[in-house]
């Protein structure tokens, strides 16, 4: 129990003071006060009549009322009374009375003193009531803000319980629904502490049964600790383990505010609960959309060329004598161009597939223009047709790459660029340096970026709205993962006089 | 006599076209499915050239490099799948001559196995002057000349190139130039050699980015194309 003491701050109003210590200060002040109240009774006796030393212990029970509980200054009434018989009334040192008035004088007394006393603690009551009001408004009010901010099921758990240690003093555990599962039983952790809490046992039984156990209830009431089950509205979300300050029972009006607090604490870890069950069903319906796009897309993507394939391929075989040289060739042309189609695109998915598994890059320190060039290559036949320009700075702009995967982003840009563009016209690529980052643009003078698609092309599946060019709609989408995974950003926008811009910024480096 | 050809790849449908192919050609052709049956083919008929394919269903492609370079220079070319970039510096650091991508035009093939069989000719003599394109490099004189106008190169970048047109046409590794030109206790410091093929280009090239002559073979080295 020692451990417990360092837990509580000295001064909190939830907290209850021990009875008995209650007791022996109460009689205490009503002890002093009276005996106050007789000597200055005795002191004024000679100079006044008895009638107006009553005044003097009427004052008494309403400084006993205003000090102590309402049954100390009922009490403080009834001694008041006999007091004044004793002392000051004659025939004094004695109970009884002379003249018979003072039954009259005794009864008024007794119900002012009643009035004013029971008056006097009710208001204190209500005084004190309110600033327990607020207090608890206050406790509740900071549990609330601090939970919101709570985005675990650990943190959630471990705020309650700190803040509900401040306020009701003791020690205090959460059990959550998922950790209960995960850790049940914890020997080692009510073994290291040395704490009796939590027990497993009861634990479980409270979240069974959904009601208090331990510690002050029907059940297990031999128990140190009282375990209050947390519900949330959808059912038990876990268990707060209370160990109360010295052993203390709760009193109602404290249990009573322990269950809104777990009740608090209950909607927060159901909460959060609810928030990871909705993200982990968008994710579900997010895959589910892709694998649709990806099985449309792909069937449809995969069928074709190979259509045009097995076709081409069966008029050879099939009529391949009676045909005229130049369609013969037409068809071995459209087998190899189509064949070079199917290629590329499961190139896509098998990139597309290992980007999103988390790529591994190898990255080293490279000359941006051997990587531009490495892609130009790739087209050589296809841009013999074309006006192809690069524009360099003065030096060479160096970027810590994988060569392999930035070298794709350029092939599908320049992909791109020829899709989208007519037969003829310019590809420029241009690099430049600037404080921290190299930009390189890879500009066309096509059909441009349709309005407001300007983010939504680097979408998987996101195709251009073109008659005639086919692909997956996965060009981008690749070019965009592995531009991030290089800490880089990508950008496109319509170029003045028409055509697209892909700009990317990769952050500069310095050959050490 | 015509060169003898050997083929190892287990994929039937590939040897067909292989076959057709090199026979179409004027090569003589062998073929092996497995790579025991490889290194058996490639000790007893000494081909003047093997094409191997990496994948293959009982060892490892590297094994039968590692087996046939224990007795024989003859030049080897690497069929291979495109991602496999390590697998290819690998091969290739084995020592195998060069590598056609998956899939691969029957022109670029033809054009590669061309290059590997006149490297494996011994030279009669060492032309001490090496023309191609617009550069022409005089190792007696050691002196490089672009349209006939002398260009001024370092030390490092004229011994590259000497060490690249000594291999002209052949992929060479990262590794493999970094010895020949640094020596074997440079070999971590490939960036170098970027910058200063870098370099070369911008000296040498019309377009540093679309090179005619000094290629990257992305992941894997460099070629110097003479053709």
């Amino acid at each position: 129990m020692d451990t417990l003491v360092g837990l509580r701050s000295p001064d909190s109003p939830l907290r209850s003071s021990e009875p008995r210590v209650r007791v022996v200060r109460e009689s205490a002040i009503t002890l002093v006060v009276m005996t106050s109240c007789t000597v200055l009774a005795l002191a004024l006796r000679p100079h006044l009549a008895a009638a107006n030393l009553a005044m003097v212990y009427l004052l008494g029970v309403v400084i006993v009322a205003l000090l102590c509980s309402r049954w100390t200054s009922v009490l403080a009434s009834f001694l008041s009374v006999v007091t004044f018989d004793f002392f000051c009334v004659p025939p004094y040192l004695a109970l009884g009375i002379d003249d018979y008035q003072y039954l009259i004088t005794f009864g008024v007394m007794l119900a002012v003193a009643l009035i004013v006393s029971t008056q006097t603690t009710r208001i204190r009551a209500q005084a004190q009531e309110a600033v327990g009001r607020q207090v608890r408004t206050e406790a509740l009010y900071n549990l609330s803000r601090q939970l919101t901010a709570q985005y675990k099921d650990g943190d959630v758990a471990r705020i309650a319980a700190q803040c509900a240690e401040e306020t009701f003093g003791g020690s205090f555990v959460i059990v959550s629904k998922e950790e209960k599962r995960n850790t049940d039983p914890d020997p080692h952790r009510s073994s290291a502490s040395g704490s009796p809490m939590p027990d497993p046992a009861l634990v479980q039984w409270a979240f069974d049964h959904g009601e208090k156990a331990g510690h002050g209830t029907k059940q297990f009431s031999e128990a140190p600790a009282l375990y209050v089950p947390l519900r949330g509205a959808g059912g038990m979300v876990g268990v707060m383990g209370v160990l109360p300050p010295h052993g203390d029972f709760l009193n109602s009006e404290k249990m009573q505010f322990l269950e809104v607090f777990a009740n608090q604490t209950a909607l927060a870890i159901e909460r959060i609960g609810s928030q990871r069950a909705a993200e982990s069903a968008q994710l579900q319906v997010q895959a589910e959309k892709m694998r649709s796009s990806l099985l449309s897309a792909v069937s449809h993507d995969l069928r074709t060329p190979l259509a045009s394939i097995t076709g081409a391929a069966s008029t050879l075989r099939v009529q391949g004598d009676k045909l005229e040289s130049g369609t013969r060739g037409e068809l071995l042309d459209s087998i190899a161009d189509e064949a070079e189609r199917l290629s590329r695109l499961v190139g896509n998915l098998l990139d597309m597939t290992r980007l999103e598994t988390g790529p591994e890059l190898r990255r080293e320190m490279y000359p941006l223009e051997e990587i531009l060039g490495a892609a130009l290559r790739r087209f050589e036949r296809q841009l013999e047709h074309r006006r192809v320009t690069t524009q360099l700075p003065e030096t060479v702009p160096m970027v810590y790459a994988d060569e392999v995967l930035l070298g794709q982003v350029f092939i599908n840009l320049l992909e791109n660029a020829m899709k989208y563009s007519p037969e003829g016209t310019p590809i420029e690529l241009s690099a430049e340096v600037m404080e921290n980052l190299v930009a390189v643009e890879v500009r066309d003078r096509g059909s441009g970026i349709p309005a407001g698609e300007e983010q939504e092309i680097f979408e998987k599946f996101h195709r251009g709205k073109t008659n005639d060019t086919r692909g997956v709609g996965l060009g981008l989408a690749i070019c965009r993962a592995i531009v991030q995974a290089h800490r880089g950003t990508i950008t496109a926008y319509n170029r003045a006089g028409g055509g697209a811009v892909f700009r990317i910024c990769l952050p500069s480096q310095e050959l050490s | 006599m015509n060169p003898l050809i050997l083929v190892i790849e287990d994929d039937a449908p590939i040897r067909r076209f292989l076959r057709a192919t090199l026979s179409a050609e004027g090569y003589v052709y062998q073929e092996a499915f497995t790579a025991e049956d490889g290194i058996i083919e490639a000790n007893t008929r000494r081909p003047d050239l093997i094409l191997l394919d990496l994948g293959l269903p009982d060892q490892d492609g590297l094994e039968v490099i590692r087996r046939v370079r224990e007795s024989s220079q003859m030049p080897i070319l690497i069929l291979s799948a495109r991602d496999k970039e390590k697998d290819k510096v690998a091969a290739l650091d084995l020592g195998a001559d060069d590598y056609v991508a998956k899939p691969f035009g029957v022109l670029e093939l033809l054009a590669r196995i061309r290059v590997a069989l006149r490297h494996s000719v011994p030279r009669t003599q060492d032309r001490a002057v090496t023309r191609f394109g617009r550069i022409e490099i005089d190792m007696d004189e050691r002196v490089v000349k672009v349209d006939g106008e002398k260009i001024h190169l370092t030390r490092n970048e004229y011994k590259l190139l000497c060490v690249l047109s000594k291999h002209a046409g052949k992929l060479v590794t990262q590794q493999q130039l970094l010895n020949e030109v640094w020596g074997p206790n440079r070999l971590d410091e490939a960036q170098y050699l970027r910058v200063y093929i870098a370099n070369l280009r911008r000296k040498l090239e019309a377009d540093p980015a679309r090179p005619q002559h000094l290629q990257t073979e992305p992941g894997v080295g460099y070629r110097l194309v003479v053709d």
